[in-house]
């Protein structure tokens, strides 16, 4: 019943995740917005208790690679490694204050930035937009207000 | 036991990324899949759907209005036609100083299509269109607007097609110089919202700013004598045997609101 309850989460998550991301925003802000999925997939590892969280966040990842066109398996790899941050620091987040919290996903946020951007720079060779970098705090800054919604949308 | 459940996920992931993004075999796999994600758009859309319907209901010139539009789509195929003329004639002066040349012009068919949203990833530049799979929307097909081209078609789904842009920074584009006939293939900038450059131009090659670039057709996904961009930098490097050429995109996606979708006649 629990598992069941994680797996509805989750896929409540991932849906509001991939309608924010799907907003279009002007280039400015499109480039330093959190990363949504990252955000909220940490939320639901935190409070999950589930045993396959690398398997769904390859699952999750893809999702995110199909809908927005990206190459497959970019955000898949991304969140994985992203997800080995945080399951690390799991017991450590769960009763850490939300400044600490911020900084877990601050940590975690740059990791998945690192990989995402090697993959494309890998397979494309492009140049970047430097305000990318910027992702990562705005991910931590946006942490509290997505904990506080989604613990709302918990119950 | 641990090991192996973080290193499946990440050599399957590993795996996916690289026959993605080397090979084609994903593409009606990711085509099929999308659909699912359909609902999604349309939810984003949804309240730029109920205000224009708003709009038009409360409209009492209705009739004008659906008139009016029907008219703009004329004239966009219109325009877009003219395209292709003009850079027939361009051709034709040129084939007229070659005595055993031979040429051929393909035939192409086209689909109007509603940009509903445009730059959804932050390393992508694209849009989404209203035409899908359904209405025979076809990866690789082009997108051009009545100024020039926008883009290519990237990923399909029935109801909704993703296009992206000419200014994208992993989009290729063979393409030539209007003035003397001279190719390069551009490519967008990551770092600037709609600039584009061009590579492999030759040094010696006769380029002034303003000089506009052109579909060049090589490759055959785009066709020829479609308007790219107009050159705003040029710069001459020693250490190279190519110009370094700046162009700005001839369309502007923010003032783009209907775009054809070009398939090559099979």
């Amino acid at each position: 019943m629990i598992e069941k309850n994680n797996n509805l989460l989750l896929a409540k998550i991932t849906i509001i995740a991939l309608i924010i991301s799907a907003i279009s925003l002007p280039q400015f802000f499109e480039m330093i917005a959190p990363i949504w999925i990252l955000i909220f997939y940490i939320y639901w590892l935190i409070y999950s208790e589930s045993k396959s969280a690398y398997f769904l966040a390859l699952m999750v990842g893809l999702i995110f690679d199909l809908s927005q066109g990206d190459i497959l398996g970019q955000n898949a790899l991304a969140l994985i490694l992203s997800s080995i941050v945080i399951l690390r620091v799991k017991k450590s987040f769960y009763v850490s204050n939300i400044t600490t919290q911020q900084i877990y996903v601050f940590l975690a946020s740059i990791v998945f930035l690192v990989v995402f951007l090697n993959t494309q720079l890998l397979m494309f060779e492009s140049d970047l937009n430097w305000l990318i970098l910027f992702s990562p705090l705005t991910s931590a800054i946006f942490w509290p207000f997505v904990r506080f919604t989604l613990a709302k949308l918990k119950h | 036991m641990r090991l192996f459940k973080i290193l499946l996920p990440l050599f399957f992931a590993v795996s996916l990324i690289v026959l993605d993004s080397r090979f084609s075999y994903l593409n009606s796999f990711k085509s099929s899949l999308s659909t699912i994600f359909s609902p999604i758009y349309f939810a984003v859309d949804l309240p730029t759907q109920i205000i224009e319907w708003v709009n038009e209901r409360g409209s009492e010139k209705a009739q004008i209005v659906s008139q009016n539009e029907q008219l703009r789509n004329e004239l966009i195929d219109l325009k877009v036609k003219l395209q292709t003329y003009n850079n027939l004639v361009l051709e034709n002066q040129k084939i007229n100083l070659l005595l055993n040349s031979s040429y051929t012009l393909p035939g192409y068919q086209s689909k109007l299509a509603q940009i509903k949203s445009v730059s959804q990833t932050r390393l992508k530049k694209q849009v989404v269109i209203n035409k899908g799979s359904n209405e025979g929307v076809r990866i690789n097909q082009i997108a051009i607007s009545s100024n020039g081209v926008v883009g290519q078609v990237i990923q399909t789904n029935p109801f909704y097609s993703i296009v992206q842009l000419i200014n994208d920074p992993t989009l290729h584009v063979p393409v030539k110089s209007e003035k003397n006939g001279t190719r390069g293939i551009t490519k967008g900038i990551a770092s600037n919202k709609s600039g584009m450059v061009v590579d492999f131009f030759p040094i010696n090659a006769n380029v002034n700013i303003g000089d506009t670039f052109v579909t060049s057709g090589i490759g055959s996904i785009y066709p020829a004598g479609y308007p790219v961009g107009k050159v705003v930098e040029f710069e001459k490097n020693d250490n190279t045997q190519f110009l370094s050429i700046k162009l700005e995109p001839i369309v502007n996606i923010d003032k783009v609101e209907y775009v054809l979708i070009i398939a090559t006649e099979e």
